[in-house]
Formats: C-alpha cells, structure tokens, sequence
C-alpha cells in the first residue's frame, strides 16, 4: 500500500468559528504535498492535528493503514511522523544534544548516537557548532539543527511548518535537499509555505487551503 | 565601647576563629541546608504539577500558596510550636527545641517560595518544547521532564531564593528552635540575644557573616537568572 497518512471528514473549530472541514485528504509515499493559504488559513492547525499535537472535533485518520483517529495515538507515531515548527525550539542543550535527543529517546547506546549526530552535522554543514547553545545561533543555524534532528530519525513523514521563512539562501537550499532526500528514500513531506520560490516547487502536490476546505 | 571598637572586636572574633561564633554559623548553615533539601523535592514536584495540570481546586491551592508567600515567618512559628508541643499533633515525636524542629520550620517556610517560583518557571517555558519533545518520541513523562529541565535556570532561582529567606528568619528559628547556645543558636537568633544584653561585637560579627552570605546567595541567583535569561 503506497498510502502513509490518510483523514477523512476532519472538523476543527475555534470556538464559533469553523477552521477546517476536510472532507478526505491522502498522502502517498515518495511524494511532497504543498499545503498553500493565506495566514490564518489553518494550515498549521491540520499539521498539527496530523501530529496529533492538536485534536480535531471530529474525524477518521489513518496511518500506513492503521487507524489513529486519537490525538495521543497519532502523537505515539513520533518518530515516524515528525512535525517541525515555523520557528523551530531548540532545547537549552548544546547543538550535538539537541540532534540526539530522538535518538537518546530511543535507546541508541552513546557511541552510535555521537556518530549518527556527526553525520547529520555535516551534513547540515554545522560540525563547527557542536557544543554551541541555541542562543549562540543565527535564525538558519537553528533551523538547520531542527533539519538534522528531524532527519537523524529518519521520519516517514515530515510535517513542515513554514521551513524556509526568514532563512538565507545556504539553508534554504538544505530544506530543499532534504526534501529530495525524503522524496528519494519513499517518505513523505507535507511543507505549509507562503514561499514562493518553494511553492513553485516541481513535482510535488500543491493542496490549498480555502475557507478551511482543500482544493 | 564605640560601634569602631565593637566592630574592630567583631573582626576579631571572626578571624581569631572564635569557636562558639564559627558553632553559631554552623547551625545556620545546616539547619538551612537541610530544610531546603527537605523542602525542594515537593515543592517542586507540586509547583510542576500546578504549572502543567488542570485539576478541581487547583486555583484554591495557588491562592493558597500566594496566601502563604505573605506568612510572616513569626506566625509560622507559632503553627510549628503548636503542632510540635507535647500537646500538639506531632507531640510525640519530642523534637521542640531541637534542630529537627527548626529543620521542620523552615522546611515549612520555603515551601510556598519553591513552589510559587517552580509554578512561575515552569509556566513560563515555551509551549513548543513539549511539543518539539513529542515530536521526536517523547512519552507523556520524558515531555514533562524536558519541560522541568528547560525551567531549571529559573526552578535554581527558585531554590537560591528559599536559602536566602531561610537563612535570614528569625521568628521561626526563635519559636521552635529556643536559642539554645550550641544546640539551636543560629545567626539570626544569636544577634537578637546578644544585641539584647549589648554585646554587640559578636553581633556585628555574625551580621557581616549573614550579609556576606546573603551577597553569595544573591550573586548566584544573578548568575542563574543571567542564564536563563540569555537564551
């Protein structure tokens, strides 16, 4: 089944106000969706009800065909499913600390988690930063960390919200690498963006988000 | 005596090593020591859980704890002599006039202050760091300690801030302790007493010992305060 994440009838409403009425929305392995809208639209409200760090009022969710229709069911899936913040939090740890984190969660014994955060440290061009506070670093800096820590965990799905706002070119370009990593290793990446230069991506799926409805 | 030969003979004392004045300081320090170890486990666990958890009566207890901020430390002695007299609830236990009791009180006392602060730091925390912590694997309990950890700058604060109150009191130490010379006389109680019979050189001596302290506690909540501020 090349499916990875699908939800049917989702409702979310913010007091009176109805945000979003989805009516079916699926996402296939080996693809990148573009989630578009203008703000407030409630594209980081539906990622994060797919990350389960929000409820929905009502609605069918289904990951690699298995129902995770609970906010704490679909939350357990990290780290398979990972959602990144427009503006990532790094811990108040050191930059190698905070790219094991996940890992440490999972049990990697210390000499494999250093070698693992090495290789994503240059990957992401950051090994001279490893010992650098969070409030030592640029806004690009933090958010290639946030990469790294994504990606050592190898996610099936990665929800990015708004990855490139405010960044230079340098690591905008790493956010595009690292969408064509997940592309070429048969995940997906869903990317809410008012980036234009990212929105105009080629083969990926664009999904606008419209008076809380998907077009 | 003049304040000039009080305060030459108070230096005196303190440098010559004067053994009762250095048991005084002893007393201080400990019993302080180890109230806030005492205190700092469930103040801070239920700063914590106020801070995360919404529960019925959960608003009574911060009011509570607010109420109990403004206690002058007096009153509180007065509630620990209550309750440790031979009368009182914990009577039996024979601990009136003991370290243990102003141990107890002063546990008592930083109670409040830890738990108010913790609810304060933990609050403040930024509510991605849960998130990001789930995010990346984080059970409901690995979250909450991330949380705590990312609150500890301001949770040190917290504790650095109860020594200080603690080290400074009088009325409890007083009520519950009885100023015993080598027992239960610590710095506060001791420049009460002496000052009271106009032996002021040991008085000014321990005073320069309490506001040096106090500057060392104050310094070091800069320093905490510094770097959680820095982030």
């Amino acid at each position: 089944m090349n499916s990875i994440f699908s939800l049917q009838n989702l409702r979310k409403s913010h007091g009176e106000r109805l945000l979003l009425n989805v009516e079916a929305l699926e996402m296939l392995r080996g693809s990148t969706y573009l989630l578009l809208g203008e703000n407030g639209v409630g594209k980081t409200t539906l990622l994060k009800i797919m990350a389960g760090l929000e409820a929905a009022d009502n609605g069918n969710f289904q990951f690699d065909g298995q129902s995770v229709n609970n906010a704490s069911e679909r939350a357990a899936l990290a780290p398979r499913l990972i959602y990144v913040h427009q503006h990532s939090y790094l811990f108040y740890t050191s930059v190698a600390e905070n790219i094991g984190y996940g890992l440490k969660l999972r049990g990697i014994a210390k000499n494999e988690r250093d070698q693992l955060v090495a290789a994503e440290m240059a990957w992401a061009g950051i090994s001279h930063l490893r010992d650098v506070p969070p409030n030592q670093l640029s806004g690009g800096e933090k958010q290639r960390v946030a990469m790294a820590r994504a990606r050592v965990l190898k996610p099936e799905l990665l929800l990015l919200d708004e990855p490139t706002a405010n960044l230079d070119d340098a690591a905008r370009e790493q956010v595009v690498e690292l969408i064509a990593h997940m592309r070429d290793a048969n995940n997906c990446v869903v990317i809410a963006t008012h980036d234009k230069e990212l929105s105009e991506m080629q083969d990926a799926v664009k999904l606008k988000l419209e008076d809380g409805r998907v077009q | 005596m003049t304040l000039l030969q009080a305060t030459q003979q108070a230096f005196e004392l303190l440098l010559g090593g004067d053994a009762a004045l250095w048991n005084i300081i002893g007393v201080s320090l400990r019993v302080s020591t180890l109230a806030l170890i005492c205190a700092v486990p469930p103040a801070v666990a239920m700063g914590f859980a106020l801070a995360t958890f919404t529960f019925p009566g959960r608003r009574v207890l911060v009011v509570l704890l607010q109420t109990l901020l403004a206690l002058p430390t007096v009153v509180i002695g007065l509630i620990m002599y209550l309750l440790l007299s031979r009368q009182g609830v914990l009577g039996a236990w024979h601990w009136l006039f003991t370290q243990q009791a102003m141990i107890l009180g002063q546990a008592v006392l930083a109670f409040p202050i830890l738990a108010a602060m913790t609810l304060s730091a933990v609050q403040s925390v930024d509510k991605r760091a849960a998130e990001t912590a789930k995010t990346l694997g984080a059970g409901r309990m690995q979250a909450m300690w991330t949380v705590l950890l990312e609150a500890r700058f301001a949770v040190l604060v917290a504790i650095t801030t109860g020594f200080g109150r603690v080290l400074s009191e009088i009325g409890c130490a007083m009520m519950v302790g009885g100023n015993i010379a080598g027992v239960t006389r610590n710095i506060t109680t001791a420049i009460a007493l002496e000052t009271s019979k106009g032996e002021f050189a040991q008085g000014i001596a321990l005073g320069v010992v309490l506001v040096a302290l106090a500057l060392a506690v104050n310094f070091t909540m800069a320093f905490f305060q510094g770097k959680g501020l820095t982030r």
